[in-house]
């Protein structure tokens, strides 16, 4: 992470849920993770409504099928996840 | 985006509206722009506004990697900006805005060539493709 406020700067409640997620998985969060909870309510709250219908919502095409949709344009983008 | 259809419409209004017009650490008109400059390197066709529209010089160098190739954005890049008197807010909500911008313009982009008006790529995209996964 380039920009130490969104990795370490973030208000009591995200901190909390970021110290949840990384107890509970057991790795360190992704970068990913750490700028949807930076201020949220800029970005991350409706990215991850968004997000969420566009993966998970109502579609003609499975979970896994947009997740390979997703993981490919993230390969020609340069972007592993 | 007014010109968003389908179902989705609703929810990336809101997402639009939410990085473009919250309070923040940036004018919400110089977010408008960078978002709209992103868009077009990201393929929407808007010729109601010219590139660089709105962006500071020392901005738009940064929001141009961004939109076309952000995995090339460097520690030295971010550092230049920072030394500029760019907080780490500022450069959050410009990341944002830049990113989200191009992500529009490849979605109106890919949802017109679904519906068969897509004609020839943009430049911007021609030449990002050349830096894209065979480096």
């Amino acid at each position: 992470m380039r920009l130490r406020t969104v990795e370490h700067g973030h208000r009591l409640s995200e901190r909390l849920k970021l110290i949840l997620i990384r107890l509970v998985s057991g790795r360190r969060v992704p970068d990913v993770v750490k700028t949807l909870f930076y201020r949220p309510e800029f970005f991350g709250r409706p990215m991850c409504d968004w997000t969420q219908a566009v993966m998970r919502g109502p579609s003609p095409w499975s979970v896994g099928e947009r997740e390979l949709f997703a993981a490919f344009t993230s390969r020609l983008n340069q972007c592993v996840f | 985006m007014d010109k968003q259809t389908g179902r989705y419409a609703a929810l990336t209004k809101r997402l639009v509206d939410s990085v473009l017009a919250m309070p923040g650490h940036t004018a919400s008109e110089l977010r408008r722009s960078i978002l709209a400059r992103a868009a077009r390197l990201g393929g929407r066709r808007d010729p109601a506004d010219r590139p660089g529209d709105g962006v500071p010089s020392s901005l738009g160098g940064y929001v141009d990697t961004v939109a076309v190739h952000a995995y090339k954005v460097t520690d030295e890049d971010l550092t230049a900006l920072q030394h500029a008197g760019n907080s780490d807010d500022v450069l959050f909500e410009v990341t944002v805005s830049a990113a989200l911008g191009a992500a529009l313009g490849r979605l109106e982009r890919g949802l017109a060539a679904l519906r068969g008006e897509e004609s020839s790529p943009p430049v911007p995209l021609s030449a990002a493709r050349r830096g894209g996964t065979q480096e």
